[in-house]
């Protein structure tokens, strides 16, 4: 798990995260979720698809898989685990015949580019390589170019806010957003339901994220989609109670090949 | 009951896998004709481009199959996403490709007439019955959401149509002609409404 301001917190493996919080009950209560795998030096892919694969069994919404992405080979690997979206960061910068050979294989919805940021002294910096390289482009021109290179979606994450739970960058965001063609994840900050729906309130956005667990324990994730929804949010509505009644609704007695 | 998966290599499968195994429903993932001669029900899954998947399909056979398990074995067949859109006449991604044939409707890239329509459409969204016998939409409220991810959708009869959504456009969101059904949403991805879907076509048909 990564954490404040992208210093690394290690607290348990999918099993311990599935146990912990109940996790197909939260999943329930979300629209995507993302796994990253943010374990620094080589990074065991194969292991790493194992985990997803674990997390898809029981949660049935798409799944976005990235960190350390180096070839079509790991791609393979996280799709055919039931990823459905691969997330891409410093290949965006140093890889870019990489990204474009996944769009044309895979379509722009499959590829999803990661952006880290930094606000400071007014202008809005980009890195890349976990948030330790800053890059000559700004903020703005890098979006677009992503745009351009194809893209079917962007993860907007700010390197200040991460972790602290304060609530995500907004005011700086918001003049460049609004011309931004793919849709924007918003992510780093989160701390509170009242942050998530700020955030829609204020910037032409089309989602938000948080890996802030701690803070949305127990009910926390459909509590905060139901206040959401209350606040007029336009969020999809589903029906809860149907997931435990469906549950080996046909009692399937051969197991399946 | 036996579900089968066509395999040919277009797709993303393990999520449609475990969800029927969610639902307790047994499958197999093959492009062996007889297995899929044996099967009570038939689920043509695909991600990526019409043109590369109706050529393996071809090239393995498998249109040829296909067709007759819809149209002469009746079984009752669900085309999910790209696996929807083969079910129609043709496509005009990476120039002009035939389809399956089995559903009247042409698919096409989302031309979008308003501003602030993104395309790929990715996301949840509601979607609207069209008809009220369908039977994938059976015992939804008329705005249940799913999950899509697309750049092109199909243009299809009215009778066809099942389910709409809205993408600056009305789209046809699934079809459904006698046992030929199809979704462009992923139902394995969407929440318990997908499963409650997944479990329409299987218990209905």
């Amino acid at each position: 798990m990564l954490s404040r301001n992208f210093r690394l917190q290690k607290v348990g493996d999918a099993r311990w995260l599935k146990q912990s919080y109940d996790f197909s009950k939260i999943a329930f209560a979300i629209d995507e979720l993302v796994i990253l795998n943010v374990s620094r030096g080589e990074k065991n892919i194969k292991r790493y698809a194992d985990n997803i694969k674990e997390i898809v069994d029981t949660c049935f919404i798409p799944v976005v898989a990235g960190g350390g992405i180096q070839s079509m080979e790991d791609v393979e690997t996280l799709l055919s685990a039931g990823a459905d979206k691969i997330l891409v960061n410093t290949a965006l910068v140093k890889d870019v015949e990489l990204v474009q050979a996944l769009i044309e294989r895979y379509g722009s919805q499959c590829v999803i580019g990661s952006v880290d940021f930094k606000y400071a002294d007014g202008s809005l910096d980009v890195y890349i390589e976990n948030g330790s390289e800053k890059i000559a482009v700004g903020l703005k021109d890098y979006i677009s170019s992503l745009v351009e290179l194809g893209v079917g979606e962007i993860l907007l994450n700010s390197i200040d806010k991460d972790g602290t739970g304060q609530g995500y960058c907004m005011a700086p965001l918001q003049s460049i957003l609004e011309s931004v063609s793919v849709p924007v994840i918003l992510s780093g900050g989160a701390g509170r339901y009242r942050h998530f729906i700020e955030a829609f309130q204020a910037l032409h956005i089309d989602a938000v994220s948080t890996a802030n667990l701690f803070n949305f324990i127990g009910d926390g994730f459909p509590l905060s989609r139901d206040k959401m929804i209350k606040a007029g949010i336009n969020l999809a509505i589903w029906d809860r109670s149907e997931e435990q009644h469906l549950k080996n609704y046909f009692k399937m007695e051969a197991p399946d090949v | 009951m036996k579900v089968a998966i066509i395999n040919y290599g277009m797709g993303n499968i393990y999520s449609i896998q475990s969800a029927l195994r969610y639902l307790g429903c047994a499958s197999v993932y093959s492009n062996q004709h007889d297995v899929l001669y044996e099967a009570t029900h038939i689920i043509l899954p695909g991600v990526g481009s019409f043109n590369k998947a109706m050529k393996n399909l071809q090239e393995s056979g498998l249109d040829r199959i296909l067709i007759d398990l819809a149209l002469n074995e009746k079984k009752p067949l669900l085309g999910i996403c790209l696996g929807m859109q083969l079910l129609g006449q043709s496509s005009t991604e990476d120039g002009y490709t035939k389809g399956l044939g089995l559903v009247e409707g042409t698919v096409e890239k989302f031309t979008p007439q308003i501003s602030g329509i993104k395309i790929p459409h990715v996301g949840f969204n509601a979607v609207h019955h069209s008809r009220e016998d369908s039977l994938l939409l059976k015992g939804f409220s008329g705005d249940s959401d799913f999950y899509f991810t697309h750049s092109y959708r199909m243009i299809c009869s009215d009778e066809s149509c099942a389910g709409e959504a809205i993408n600056g456009e009305n789209f046809a969101a699934c079809v459904e002609k006698g046992n030929i059904f199809g979704t462009q949403f992923h139902p394995e991805k969407s929440q318990a409404n997908g499963l409650k879907l997944l479990v329409n076509f299987l218990e209905n048909t």
